[in-house]
Formats: C-alpha cells, structure tokens, sequence
C-alpha cells in the first residue's frame, strides 16, 4: 500500500511538468501582444513597452521564460500579475471562495443525488421513480447557463428568497443557489447511477441469500445493497470534485463570484501567462489527488481490492 | 483617445430619463423636493477589477479610470456636456502662437493627506508620467510638452523633469508646447494630468493601492475583486461636490451579472447594457432605462492601399458607393436595438464641435440609386471584375458580427458584388493585425475621446502625423489640406472658432471617407428603482457626484 502511494506520487512529477509546459506554450502561442493590449488602440510607446517586457520576462524566448518560471516556482514565487500583486496572492483570494462553493456543491449531489437515486431505485416503477427520473433528465438536458440565468431570475430576482449574485466575500446564503446550479448536473447523473446500480443489485443472490438468512430489510439494503452499488457512485463523485472546482467558470459568472474560474478566465484575456499556468497547475494537482483518493477508497468499500 | 473594443460600448446615466419618468410617475412632488438635498447614502456602482494600480497616469481604462476621476481632481474638469470649467487652475493663459501656457491655481486647495496643491504637485507628476523608465501607459499623452523626448531615452533617471516645465512660485508654472495647440487647456482635464502629492514618490506601487488625492471623494478602501470604496471627501473645494455619502464600486466581471443585481435592488447603478438585454431594457419595469446617442464613435475603415479604393477618383467613387448603400437607420433600429444613432459626422453628438449639418453629409444617408450610379461611374475608369471582392474585417467579441453581416449584405444587395466578413477571434488580435498592417481589407474602427473636443476625435485618426505607425491613424490617410485646417485649429482664439476649422476638416473627409462613418453607439444603462440623479456624462460615464437614493 505505502509503496502503492508513493509510485503514484511520483508520478504526479512528470504529469505537473508536462501540463506547465503545454498551458505556457499555449497561452505564449495566443494572438496578440498583452503589452500592446495594454496601451489598448492608442499608439504604443515603445520606450514604456519595452521597460514593461523586460520587467516581466517577456522579451526572452519562450523556453527560456518556461525555465526562469519554473526556477521560481520552486522556490514559492509564481511572479507577479501585470496590475503588480503577486501571483500567490491573487490565487490565495480566489481558491477559498472556489473550494467553498465546489464543496457546497459537492455535499449537495452527493447527499441528494445518493438519497433521490436509491429511493427511485428501491421503488421503481412508482410515480415517484418517474418524477425524479424526468427532473433528472431535464437537469441533464438542459446547459448549466440557462438552470443559472433561469434560477437567478425567479429566485433571486423575482421572488427576493436568496440573494441575485455572490459578490466579493461571499457566505453561505449567498453561495447556496451558485451551489445547486453547479452541483444539479452531476446531481441528476448520480441519481441515475445509483438508481441503476441499486435495481440491478437488489436482484443478485447475496441479497436474495441474506434475506432468506432473516436479516433485516434495513440491514440489508445499508450493508449489501448499498455498499455494493456506492463503488461507482465514489468514483463519479470523485473525479468530479476536480471539474466542480475548474468547471465553476460559467456559474461563477452568472452569479459573480470572484473564485478561479472567473480569475482564469481574466488571465486568459489579459495573456498573464504565470497567472494561467500557476492556477492550471493547481487544478492539475486537484485532479491527481482526487483520482488517488478515490483508488484508496475502493480499497476501503471493496475488500476484494488490494493495492501492493 | 482609445479604441473602443466593444460594438455596443454603452456607458449610461439614466438620469434625462429618470427624471422624466418620475416627473410621469406622479411622484414629482415628493422626489423633486430631495433632489436638492444630500444625503450620507453610499451608493453601490458597477465596476471592475482596474488592470493596474491606481495611478491617474498608468491608467487608461475605466476599471480605474472611474474610481480615479472621483479621486483627483484636475486642472479643469468638464460638465455632463463636456464642456471644461476651472477646477483648480484660477485660469491658464496662452502666449500669442500657443506654444506657452501659464497656468495660475487657486490657493487652498489640499490633497486629502493634509498636503497642500501646489504647481510641483503637477509639473513633477507630469514628468515622472512622461518619463519612459516610470513605465507608465498614459506616457504618450505628454508628448506635446517640450521635453518629452528627451525622457525617452533608456536609462533616464526616474525623477527627470520635462525641460517644458516651469514653476515660478507655489501657485504659478508655465508648460513650453512643442508645437501650437488650442486644445491643451481641454487636455489637462484628462484623467493622466491630475496632480500627486509627494508620498506618492516614495512609493508609487503602494500609493497605486491605496491611493492619496484631491477630489471629491477620499479614498476607504480596496479589496481585490471585491469592491474599490470611496467616501466624500469634505475638504473638496470644486466645482462638483458629492451629494452622497460615498461611492462602493462593487466588482463584477460580467455585466449580465451587474444587470441581474440592478433588477433585485443590490446594484443602484450600471452604465452598460449587457448585450442579451439590448431589446428589453428600456421596457424592464424593474429597472430606470436611460438611453441616449452617446460619445463612441463607429465606423469602418480602408486602407488607403486597398485596389480599387486609394485615395484617387475611382476610390473614392467607390467608397462613397460603398457608404451610400448601407442602410444605417435599419441597423440601428434591428440589429443594435435602439441604443445606437446613426452617424452624421466625424464626431459624436455629445462633443462640443458635434455638427449635423455638414455639408456633404448625404454620403451617410442610405441612397441605393445614387450608390449603384457612383458604382457605375467608378467601373468606367477600372473595371470591378468578378473574382474581386469587398471584405469587411473585425474582432469577433465585442458583438460586431450581427452589424457586420447586415453591412456585408446591404452592399451585396445594393451593388449586385461579391462581400464579406472576417472575423478576427479577439480585439487585441485584431489591433495586432492592424498596426502591423496585415490586414488588406476595409475594416471596423471605434473610437471615444479621453477628452470632449472634435480634436480628439480627427488628429489621432486621420492627421498625417498620426500615420504610418505613429498614431491611430489605421488606414494612412493623408490629405495636406485636412492638416492645414488642424493646424489653424491649433492656434485659434477661441473654441468656437477652432470648432469651425474642425467643421471644415470633416467636410473633407466626407469627400475623401477614409473611414465611413456608421453610428454613434449610444449612452445607455439602467439604475435600480428609487436611485435619483442618475445621468452620463459625456463619455458615457454615470455623474456619481448626482446619485442620491
């Protein structure tokens, strides 16, 4: 198992180097010249602009500008943003606000995604497994910015029953309708795996076997339906916690919370090649480690897998 | 002088209409006894995250130009006309030719840390602004003080001084120009002349965080990506005191966003109009609509290389065709929704110098006979062949495509020929192309003054000086006889007269059209319901002085 982990970590090292160096060659690569931009259409002085480049690297080659980042990375300086703050300090804003709304989220697929799904799927065919089965599919069916736009309008606007954006420091009322709309799709897929997983294995014998032992009905669905048909459901919820944190963008807009999406994307605009590969890198890392503390997991749900 | 990247760049002040609505509404009474009256209300605006520090010269966007203004007051400062009063100049005397200006300020004045105003709180920020090792963006807009060039050299010492500078006393200095200009006392009121107190020198990275000035408001507090805050400033002494309490820029990143919070109360004012709500905002019953033509100026350009469009007979035959078979009053009205008018001039109708009564100005009205006729004429000289074609470029996201594709049409349509659009994926890769001079097509310019005067919106365009790279003049137009008549605007006596020489100018580029003049896009945005005083000023920016609630 330790040795198991620490392969793993290790391979974290290779797959961090080779996402920095195609999201730095990628934004280097953009159109157009973030110091021109910022002179926005008046003539560029070119005495100003070149004082700017060098301040920031920008008149080395690329591959040169990829290693002086790096070197500096090491030692826990990202550079600065071209408005003067430091990288570090501007990813230390966004990402709590970030984790909280992706957290938020992720509590509200999982508890309500888990409970819709296996009540749908220990009562199918009734008019309740029908209700849920449509609203799951019209979650799915319909994009995340129209749920968003739709809901900010009736609830917030409208009806005034939770505030109409996040703004800057944003708590928990605030962050609750972002959170339902980022968590809604995952939600409906979850409903739909656990539905399945719980109807197919209710029939198995084990379960068969365990009620004809006499075991109680509650017991039986807790310690074999359930344990059994959770192991996919971890997985998804898993890997999703990394999209839930990268995929915010879109909620992030619509309700106006500062947190990683909506920074990434200003990056991107402005062509702040350290910013874009620093918060890339930690969506990377995000990604890895939720993919490893899954593969633990199954380990733990399922006692017929062993790491060595 | 900056272009605008948005097509429906639409900053609003409600405040013409607001009033008119609550004068309808009954309500007249009680609101016009509290427009009068200030009140401690602080008041949430829409903003968002500046790209640099606030500092009045490294600043050319309204992210911070915004907070900016609120926070320094300058030499002069303009109405909502536009139109420029002394704020802390006592007065600025030109010598005969306009080449020295001596600037008088009125006593008293004190930046909000308890320093007083003097003449080297502006000749020393002027200099460290213009001096290229400072790296400030606006450097280039002191370019017409004696000096200057010598402050571009690498490795200048960061506290050169403009050799075109001189203080005589506390309250006197005199500005050597390079050449005559008649607009310099209008210029001095843009956002890069304010004056700085002296700590900003020990400092300028942390003075740009928490900035010291001399303006209406003071300075509380900013928190990245959250909000920029500002309260009044009581020791003001200007022209345009706060009626409020306070101005919270609140931060937002969509305007879609800002527009939602207008409707629910949280925001009281937002002076752009999200494209997805063009059509239905001046009827949003949750919001005041404000809507009038406004300070951005649209058109497209050729370049005056393009075959079959250089500055010769058979060009200009066609340009004018070309111009002539656009139906801007249908575009307007469809397409942008309303918040737009059509062009009549080089200018725009909030700039003092505006005229709708230029001659030659039946080139911008649609006319499809007389476009097929000047088409015509233009093919006897050089034949328009079939594989020839007309395109038309932009950038792709400021919401240009549904204008540009009517364009193209309309000149399908009208002259039986072969156009189109192409569409560059962003503003910044698209300027890219056109200072580079890539782009071999007719293409879209906008344009809004820094300050209000027809000046700044003909020399940086087509002046020759401002060709080949120099300037903004993108397509190298170049006409001797349109300079001639800057340069008498340059030394004349009063605006009024400089105004009529820049009337005159117009009226050549009519004739010449280096670019085609296709709408104004209009002041527009929505305040929430109850805000009073809500009006734009002439770029389109809300008066945040007027706003009570």
């Amino acid at each position: 198992m330790g040795k198991y982990l620490l392969r793993r970590i290790l391979q974290m090292i290779p797959v961090i180097l080779g996402t920095t160096l195609l999201i730095y060659a990628l934004v280097f690569a953009l159109p157009g010249d973030p110091v021109r931009a910022m002179f926005g259409a008046r003539p560029v002085n070119e005495a100003v602009a070149a004082q700017i480049r060098s301040e920031y690297n920008l008149d080395k080659p690329f591959i040169i500008q990829y290693l002086l980042f790096l070197k500096n990375a090491l030692s826990l300086n990202f550079g600065m943003t071209f408005s003067g703050q430091p990288v570090i300090s501007v990813i230390g804003r966004a990402f709590p606000v970030t984790i909280r709304l992706a957290l938020m989220a992720f509590v509200f697929e999982g508890i309500f995604g888990v409970i819709f799904g296996v009540i749908s799927g220990l009562k199918k065919g009734k008019w309740y497994d029908s209700v849920i089965l449509i609203v799951s599919l019209l979650l799915i069916s319909v994009p995340t910015f129209v749920t968003g736009f739709v809901l900010q309008y009736f609830i917030g606007v409208k009806w005034r029953i939770l505030p109409v954006t996040a703004g800057g420091s944003p708590g928990f009322l605030d962050l609750l309708m972002p959170a339902m709309v980022l968590g809604s799709v995952s939600m409906a897929y979850i409903i739909r795996l656990a539905r399945t997983e719980v109807s197919s294995n209710i029939s198995e014998d084990y379960v068969r076997t365990a009620r004809a032992k006499g075991m109680s009905n509650r017991s039986v669905i807790m310690r074999h339906i359930l344990r059994n048909s959770l192991i996919p459901v971890v997985t998804y919820l898993g890997t999703d916690i990394g999209a839930l944190m990268g995929g915010a963008m879109i909620t992030e807009r619509i309700f106006n919370i500062q947190g990683v999406g909506n920074t990434l994307y200003q990056a991107i605009l402005r062509g702040e090649g350290p910013l874009v590969v620093s918060i890339v890198t930690i969506l990377v890392l995000v990604f890895v480690v939720c993919n490893l503390v899954v593969d633990m997991l199954y380990a733990v749900l399922d006692p017929r897998i062993r790491y060595a | 002088m900056k272009k605008v990247s948005r097509l429906s760049y639409m900053a609003a002040a409600g405040s013409a209409l607001a009033l008119l609505l609550s004068g309808c509404g009954g309500s007249s009474s009680t609101s016009s006894s509290s427009t009068s009256a200030s009140t401690n209300e602080v008041m949430n605006v829409y903003g968002c995250e500046p790209q640099n520090p606030l500092i009045p010269a490294n600043t050319n966007e309204n992210c911070g130009g915004n907070p900016i203004d609120l926070l320094f007051a300058k030499l002069v400062t303009f109405d909502t006309k536009g139109n420029a009063k002394n704020e802390v100049a006592k007065s600025i005397t030109a010598n005969a030719d306009k080449t020295v200006y001596t600037i008088v300020l009125k006593s008293g004045w004190k930046f909000s840390d308890g320093t007083p105003v003097t003449s080297e709180s502006f000749t020393k920020a002027w200099s460290y602004a213009a001096d290229a090792t400072n790296a400030q963006v606006n450097a280039s807009f002191f370019s017409l003080i004696k000096g200057y060039d010598a402050l571009q050299a690498k490795g200048t010492a960061s506290d050169a001084q403009l050799s075109g500078l001189k203080v005589n006393s506390d309250t006197e200095f005199t500005v050597t120009l390079n050449a005559p200009s008649s607009i310099f006392p209008t210029m001095v009121g843009y956002t890069a002349y304010a004056p700085l107190p002296t700590s900003f020198y020990k400092d300028p990275k942390a003075f740009g965080e928490k900035p010291v000035g001399n303006g209406p408001y003071k300075f509380k507090s900013w928190t990245h990506n959250q909000s920029i805050d500002l309260v009044k400033n009581a020791d003001y002494k200007g022209v345009q005191p706060a009626k409020n309490g306070g101005v919270d820029f609140k931060v937002y990143t969509d305007p879609d966003a800002a527009y939602a919070d207008v409707q629910g109360g949280n925001l009281d004012v937002l002076e752009t109009i999200p494209s997805s709500d063009t059509q239905t905002f001046q009827t949003d019953n949750t919001v005041q609509a404000y809507n009038k033509a406004g300070s951005v100026f649209q058109s497209f350009t050729f370049p005056s290389t393009l075959t079959h469009f250089k500055l010769d007979k058979e060009g200009r035959l066609r340009r004018a065709a070309v111009s002539m078979s656009i139906d801007r009053k249908t575009i307007v009205s469809k397409v942008l929704g309303g918040v737009g008018t059509p062009a009549v001039d080089y200018t725009s109708p909030v700039t003092p110098g505006y005229s709708d009564s230029l001659t030659g100005k039946d080139v911008l009205s649609y006319n499809p006979t007389e476009a097929k006729k000047l088409w015509k004429e233009a093919n006897a000289i050089a034949p328009w062949s079939s594989s020839d074609k007309l395109t038309f470029a932009y950038n792709a996201d400021g919401g240009a495509k549904p204008v540009y594709d009517a364009i193209a049409n309309s000149v399908k349509n009208t002259l039986g020929i072969d156009a189109e659009t192409n569409p560059y994926a962003t503003f910044s890769a698209f300027r890219q192309a056109i200072t580079d001079r890539k782009v071999t097509s007719a293409f879209r310019t906008g344009w809004q003054a820094d300050y209000p005067s027809a000046e700044d919106y003909l020399t940086p365009l087509y002046s020759s000086s401002a060709a080949d790279g120099n300037g903004s003049n993108d397509g190298d137009y170049k006409n001797p006889a349109f300079d001639a008549l800057l340069a008498k605007a340059d030394q004349a006596s009063s605006t009024a007269d400089a105004n009529k020489y820049y009337q005159q100018a117009e009226e050549l580029l009519l004739k010449d059209l280096p670019a085609v003049p296709l709408y104004y896009s209009n002041a527009a945005g929505v305040a929430a319901k109850g805000v009073k005083g809500f009006v734009l000023n002439w770029k389109n920016v809300p008066v945040y002085q007027n706003l009570t609630k």
